[in-house]
């Protein structure tokens, strides 16, 4: 029992950080139609200047709240003077983004070398339920995650800001003539997935430890999530992540752990293969 | 190398400055032969290449060589069919496995038995791959294709990490030489003609496909699919058969390039050599066989150049270039030298009369 119970925590703190991760991923993807290869290094970036609050003696959540805003502020930038080039080819998108993250990867890396920095985490200890203790700040991150997606679906469906958003980005033609600044909101779009990535990278790095690989290994499952889910919508991807999270932290449990890894990709793909549409269909919030 | 390979872009460069004051008219007729010249520098250069370099920097030229057949192979399904491979060090990874554990655990090293077998290994992983992803009653987008490459060879680099069999992360380590009767080929001289050699037969049979009716069918695919489809081409059997051979070049050279270094490691199945590969293309200048060669041998070379000192900031100098020819140059550095009409080319046997069939 007790032991059903941490996997099942496991699982659903591991999809909790999948879902994070593709969240922004996911809304650059479905509204804008760019598969961004630089946003790993955006998850990095958030956790960079995560380290950096720590290390300069801030406190760690001052680093965290930054995060999201400075990742963001500079995906805007990115996307007046560079992404805006690609959006009618997603290929050159998806090699002008890789280049991008390239970049800051190893920017990264320089600053940081090739060390594994670990970061405390601001709420440590952990919650006790009766014999069974499972990690506080993973819990919360559940929590954070659950509000996040919560408040990313009511601004895309319930705010004047949402409905300009997807207005751009179903019929751009349309919204421009219906008074809407259209590269403006293409603009916004971006920062906006841009600085979930970095609240992501916050939030994980003191789980995960900072390196600079850190936003790799994520970015293909992030993909992969969002191609199972179904590009287009927003709650396509966030199912797809929930689905990819959960099997590549449940298979462990019942398998080899590297054939639950290689199984994870296997199975995504060919589920792509026969429903390229994904889980679900049809754009939307 | 890279002394004469400076000579060979001034002399190129040098040809194209005297063009510049013959009348259009005439350039346009005598313009169309600057790319045997580049191809003839290089091959020279590469011919020459040993006789002036250390006994340490043939074994990194002979590197370069196998990384160039590589960017081959790449080339062909991105440049001449318009597939996005992003995986497309599975199947030089996974012929560089296939050839060091028949090394290793057969002790079979004949050079006539090691390398039809990483052929065949990436021919057939390509055929798997490329034709479940491609092949099918409904056509896959692009970026299916791309990102389900880049899985594919992500999910490989997983697989090599955690399996014992393969040796986990330090991967297969002292791989015997190839052997032919009692000769070993060890690094040096001999295995540098040896795999510039096979380059050579590589490159003029891949020179031979773009250049018949079914490169031009291809260039057609790769400008607008729907409209080769329309003519009654099956675009997906084209890319599937493309994607093969690809495939298997990629094979010969990764099973080269496992002998050659002595060693195959799970990074040579996985994403990061897949980029590789693609930064190598598209800085040539993809669309061009050379293009990919040239690619390949400045990358390696200036990277293999800067000193320690450099090398950390390199990549993202690397980064920031690949970024600029992206931006500014979609069609790499050959582009410099090298006009669109000559960069398309003609196809078929009498390039005259097909010159507007060209897309």
């Amino acid at each position: 029992m007790a032991n059903a119970f941490v996997a099942t925590f496991e699982i659903l703190s591991f999809g909790a950080i999948i879902v994070l991760i593709v969240l922004g991923l996911g809304i650059i993807a479905s509204m804008m139609g760019i598969f961004n290869f630089a946003q790993g290094e955006f998850v990095l970036l958030g956790a960079y200047i995560t380290y950096l609050a720590y290390a300069r003696g801030l406190p760690i959540w001052a680093g965290m709240v930054a995060a999201p805003f400075v990742v963001g502020a500079l995906g805007f930038v990115l996307e007046a003077l560079i992404i805006r080039r690609f959006y009618a080819a997603p290929i050159v998108a998806m090699l002008g983004t890789y280049a991008l993250g390239l970049i800051i990867r190893e920017s990264v890396r320089g600053l940081i070398g090739g060390f594994y920095l670990t970061v405390p985490e601001p709420i440590g200890g952990s919650i006790d339920i009766g014999a069974m203790h499972i990690s506080a700040w993973r819990f919360t991150i559940i929590v954070i995650t659950l509000l996040v997606m919560a408040g990313c679906y009511l601004l895309l469906s319930r705010t004047s800001f949402g409905l300009r958003m997807r207005a751009t980005l179903e019929n751009p033609s349309l919204a421009r003539a219906s008074g809407i600044s259209t590269p403006l909101m293409y603009g916004a779009t971006f920062a906006f997935g841009s600085a979930l990535a970095g609240l992501a990278g916050a939030l994980i790095v003191p789980v995960f430890s900072l390196y600079a690989d850190l936003g790799l290994r994520f970015l293909i499952q992030g993909f992969v999530a969002v191609m199972v889910g179904g590009v287009g919508s927003f709650i396509g991807p966030v199912a797809g992540a929930g689905v990819i999270g959960t099997l590549s932290a449940a298979l462990p449990w019942v398998m080899a752990p590297v054939v639950a890894d290689v199984l994870v990709f296997v199975l995504a793909i060919v589920f792509i293969k026969f429903r390229p549409q994904g889980l679900i269909a049809g754009k939307g919030v | 190398m890279l002394k004469t390979m400076g000579a060979a872009k001034q002399a190129v460069h040098a040809n194209v400055g005297s063009e510049a004051d013959v009348p259009v008219a005439k350039s346009a007729s005598t313009g169309r032969k600057i790319l045997p010249i580049v191809e003839g520098v290089v091959l020279v250069a590469a011919l020459l290449a040993p006789l002036v370099l250390q006994d340490y920097l043939t074994v990194f030229a002979t590197r370069v060589i196998i990384l160039a057949l590589f960017a081959l192979s790449f080339d062909l399904v991105w440049g001449y069919a318009g597939i996005m491979s992003f995986g497309q060090a599975l199947f030089f990874g996974s012929a560089g496995y296939g050839v060091a554990l028949l090394a290793r655990d057969l002790d079979i090293t004949n050079i006539l038995l090691v390398l039809p077998a990483g052929t065949i290994i990436g021919l057939t992983s390509a055929l798997l791959l490329g034709g479940f992803l491609l092949l099918g009653r409904h056509p896959s987008s692009v970026i299916f294709v791309s990102l389900g490459t880049l899985t594919g060879s992500y999910a490989a680099d997983r697989l090599a990490r955690g399996w014992y069999y393969l040796g986990g992360q330090n991967g297969i380590p002292s791989i015997a030489p190839m052997s032919l009767g009692g000769y070993e080929f060890t690094e040096g001289p001999a295995f540098y003609y040896l795999v510039l050699g096979i380059l050579v037969v590589v490159y003029l049979l891949c020179r031979f496909l773009v250049r018949s009716q079914f490169g031009l069918a291809l260039a057609g695919l790769r400008e607008n699919e729907q409209r080769i489809a329309f003519f009654g081409y099956k675009a997906q059997h084209l890319k599937a058969i493309i994607f093969t051979i690809g495939g298997a070049i990629a094979g010969l050279a990764g099973s080269l390039y496992a002998f050659h270094e002595g060693f195959v490691w799970p990074n040579m199945v996985g994403v990061v050599v897949s980029t590789q590969v693609v930064l190598y293309v598209l800085f040539g200048g993809s669309g061009t066989l050379i293009g990919a060669v040239i690619g390949t041998v400045i990358v390696e070379g200036v990277s293999f150049w800067l000193s320690d000192n450099y090398r950390d900031v390199w990549p993202i100098i690397l980064g920031l270039l690949l970024l600029l020819v992206i931006l500014f140059r979609p069609l790499g550095l050959i582009s410099f030298v090298l006009g669109e009409r000559e960069r398309v080319g003609s196809f078929g046997a009498k390039p005259k009369e097909k010159r507007n069939a060209a897309p």
